[in-house]
């Protein structure tokens, strides 16, 4: 699936997508609000919550690698070294 | 005279997410007469405390463990546990962010659940019911007549 068939789809297709094939890939804190990013092939989605796990606010598909960096600057690397 | 109330019976729960931990926790307030939820924040956190549980202690009813968590992960935790005489029959639910045939099948071969963490009310609706589906049939329908 493309980024573009994706965002065809209607957003309770979108979530059942992303529960049955995406990759979950981090989360993230903004304000109050809790983002979980997920993979789904080449693409990414955030799930912004107006409740966590239970009330969706919006979806946030994207390609760019660039929007990964909030995600990839909580991974602790010092166990890896 | 005074008469003692049946035990609650326990529900396990190991995750490193404390939001996700809070969450199972408030989705188990339905049934706060007769579970408590005990958690864990990592897989040898949970080794160590269901280890060290005594003859009389109360053996949990149910096991939930996050796959991904530090120092032991949920797919060992399990594996430990099967190899421990007291928990080879317990059930367990693996709760992982995961949706995967290969986590869904090592779930199976090791006797455990598999229940993906949910996105949306959808999946978040009667989780604790998909977790209750897991517990032995008598402690199972014991949870649910409380309820009617």
């Amino acid at each position: 699936m493309t980024l573009q068939d994706f965002q065809l789809l209607p957003e309770a297709r979108q979530i059942d997508e992303l529960y049955q094939s995406a990759v979950y890939l981090g989360k993230r804190k903004q304000a109050s609000s809790i983002i979980l990013l997920y993979q789904l092939e080449s693409f990414y989605v955030e799930v912004y919550y107006r409740k966590y796990r239970s009330h969706v606010r919006h979806l946030h598909c994207f390609e760019s690698t660039e929007l990964l960096d909030p995600y990839l600057e909580q991974i602790d690397v010092e166990n890896l070294v | 005279m005074t008469q003692s109330l049946p035990p609650k019976n326990i529900v396990f729960y190991a995750d490193d997410d404390l939001d996700d931990l809070e969450l199972v926790k408030d989705a188990f307030a339905q049934y706060a007469k007769d579970v408590e939820v005990l958690t864990a924040t990592d897989g040898s956190k949970a080794l160590s405390y269901l280890s060290n549980l005594k003859k009389y202690d109360t053996i949990p009813c149910l096991i939930i463990l996050d796959v991904n968590m530090p120092v032991i992960d949920g797919k060992e935790t399990l594996l430990r546990l099967r190899e421990m005489e007291h928990f080879q029959e317990v059930p367990v639910v693996l709760f992982t962010t995961s949706s995967q045939p290969i986590d869904k099948n090592f779930a199976q071969r090791y006797n455990a659940g598999f229940i993906t963490k949910p996105i949306d009310v959808k999946q978040m609706e009667f989780i604790a019911d998909k977790f209750i589906d897991h517990c032995a049939d008598d402690i199972r329908n014991r949870i649910r007549r409380q309820m009617q």
